[in-house]
């Protein structure tokens, strides 16, 4: 009886010492394994392929360096002042067409916000800071993170937005205009891109699970 | 023609026989070659049929039909009798004088398709060599060209993938880029990612929310939140495949091998998230749909009665490219990226988002994030 016990204690301890010995390259979990293998890519794949031709702008915000689209050639009707080529006050004459009909303001509302609050009347070739200095259109995030400061950090850190690159480096950003209107930034209701007629029919002959 | 081949080659004449490696040419690996064949009854001969083609395997468990394989070694009269009994049609082509050159080069490519190794045992050489074939046959078939290639998992390289259930609307734009990317069953409407419309202050109910929805999206008072393969760490549907046709990538990701799949649909109830789809019928895709971009563990064109899923679009994602879903999602809900590398985008989303994954307590180590904003 007590050579069995012993038999049995020593097969306990010899399959405690086994299973405890893990093999090279398995781990607990996934954050082990990321923990354990985390190295910097700088491997052969790259998103230059996918960025070629693409006018892009190096910017700096905190620890995170990154590629932002050129904003300007995309604007249609920039320059500005090509049109603005005297102060607001005296192009305004009651009598003329509207320009700009087709922007209407969908952004905060009218005691937060006006059209001076990005553009400057004095300067329309660039916007305009809460504060007065000036911000290149190119940089117009700049102007969206004074007030959206949550998604500018998110933005910032890749969790808001979209990329252009894929995920290899170097790491390239759409900026808040490519996406949010400035002028209604909102995104509105539509219909779904799918419509699953197959699977509507299982449901009806409770067929789904 | 390699040593270590793990498929045989029906030589059909096509190439240049060449001498055999020992013996006098005939083939027979025992006996004298002059030697007369015995009479065989029709009971006997099937007996022996059969233990030619597949003798070794009788006498051997799964492990090692896999792993223990001396394909090479058998004789040009295993070949034949095998030919016979598998590959009858083959051989009736290609021996036909009627038939043309291309139906031989067809049924050559069918035969070595057939006897094929196990993805994961193929040299880098092997997959280059199922890949130009696969290419050549669909040339032969519709006179179209693809593009396909085998490209293994990059090195220091572990995907994963987050979802923003705060900025997702519901509108399926990706969706429709995997059905497209993917080469899914447009017959059968196969999609691999469901969009779960959800109503707030209820959580996650999978079983009352409508995955299925036709009405102008975002509803007020509802959230959206998609699933599809969440490529497991601890892939329980890698673990129940008798005949190892799915497994673990060293990037994370899980793929099938079509054509080692039996179809027997274990993996699909191993899923405990329905990340997986069966091909019921001979899936379907209009010619001028067809993506052509494709890699072997991915959206190449499927077969009836094979599993299939997301791959997280291997063929774009081991090029640099994020997958479709990621690149056609409007809202950008969805973030790919690799997560070893401490730079990336995705790992500053978990390590500064509160992220969470489902049904996180089985273990199955899903690399599919959720988080909100």
């Amino acid at each position: 009886m007590k050579n069995k016990n012993r038999i049995y204690c020593t097969l306990l301890l010899l399959f405690a010492i086994l299973s405890s010995c893990k093999n090279e390259g398995e781990y607990h979990s996934v954050s082990d394994r990321i923990a354990a293998e985390e190295v910097p890519y700088h491997g052969t794949l790259s998103s230059e392929e996918l960025l070629a031709g693409r006018d892009l702008i190096k910017i700096t915000e905190g620890d995170h360096i990154f590629l932002i689209p050129e904003r300007k050639s995309q604007i249609k009707s920039f320059a500005c002042i090509e049109c603005h080529s005297k102060p607001l006050s005296q192009m305004k004459e009651p009598d003329k067409t509207k320009a700009h009909w087709d922007i209407t303001i969908k952004h905060a509302n009218i005691e937060t916000m006006n059209c001076a609050s990005c553009h400057n009347p004095q300067d329309m070739n660039n916007l305009r800071s809460l504060t007065g200095s000036k911000i290149d259109f190119d940089l117009s995030y700049k102007l969206c993170a004074q007030c959206h400061n949550t998604q500018f950090k998110d933005w910032k850190g890749g969790a808001h937005g979209k990329k252009i690159s894929g995920w290899t480096p170097p790491r390239a950003s759409m900026t808040c205009v490519e996406c949010h209107n400035p002028h209604d930034p909102g995104f509105s209701q539509r219909w779904p891109a799918q419509f699953n007629t197959k699977k509507a029919i299982e449901r009806k002959e409770g067929l789904d699970h | 023609m390699s040593e270590n081949k793990k498929w045989y080659s029906l030589d059909l004449g096509l190439k240049r026989k060449k001498a055999s490696s020992g013996g006098c040419g005939c083939g027979k690996s025992e006996g004298d070659c002059n030697s007369p064949k015995e009479e065989l009854s029709a009971e006997e001969f099937y007996e022996a049929a059969i233990n030619a083609s597949i003798g070794d395997e009788r006498h051997r468990d799964g492990f090692e039909q896999v792993f223990d394989v001396k394909m090479d070694r058998r004789s040009a009269f295993k070949k034949l009798t095998a030919s016979l009994l598998i590959g009858a049609g083959a051989v009736s082509t290609s021996c036909s004088l009627t038939s043309s050159g291309d139906a031989k080069e067809k049924a050559q490519i069918d035969w070595e398709e057939q006897f094929k190794g196990n993805y994961k045992l193929m040299s880098d050489e092997e997959k280059k060599k199922t890949v130009d074939r696969l290419m050549r046959s669909y040339e032969l078939r519709t006179g179209k060209n693809i593009s396909m290639t085998a490209e293994n998992a990059e090195e220091d390289v572990l995907f994963g993938y987050a979802f923003n259930i705060s900025k997702c609307q519901g509108y399926m734009d990706c969706v429709t880029a995997c059905v497209e990317e993917n080469n899914q069953d447009r017959n059968s409407e196969m999609q691999y990612i469901r969009i779960h419309e959800m109503k707030d202050g209820e959580g996650f109910k999978f079983d009352k929310a409508d995955d299925n929805y036709y009405h102008e999206v975002p509803v007020e008072g509802h959230f959206y939140m998609g699933t599809q393969c969440f490529h497991c760490d601890n892939p329980p549907c890698v673990d129940v495949c008798p005949v190892q046709a799915t497994w673990k990538e060293e990037d994370g990701l899980v793929v099938v091998d079509y054509d080692w799949c039996i179809g027997c649909r274990y993996c699909m109830a191993a899923c405990p998230y329905d990340g997986r789809r069966f091909n019921w019928s001979k899936p379907e895709v209009p010619e001028n749909e067809v993506n052509k971009n494709q890699h072997y563990l991915g959206n190449r064109m499927r077969k009836k009665g094979v599993m299939e899923k997301c791959t997280f679009c291997v063929q774009r994602s081991r090029k640099g490219k994020n997958p479709a879903c990621v690149e056609a999602c409007p809202t950008g809900a969805r973030i790919f990226g690799n997560l070893l590398d401490p730079n990336s985008t995705i790992r500053w989303v978990l390590e500064n988002k509160k992220v969470f994954r489902l049904k996180e307590d089985l273990g199955t180590e899903p690399k599919f994030w959720y988080f909100m904003d």
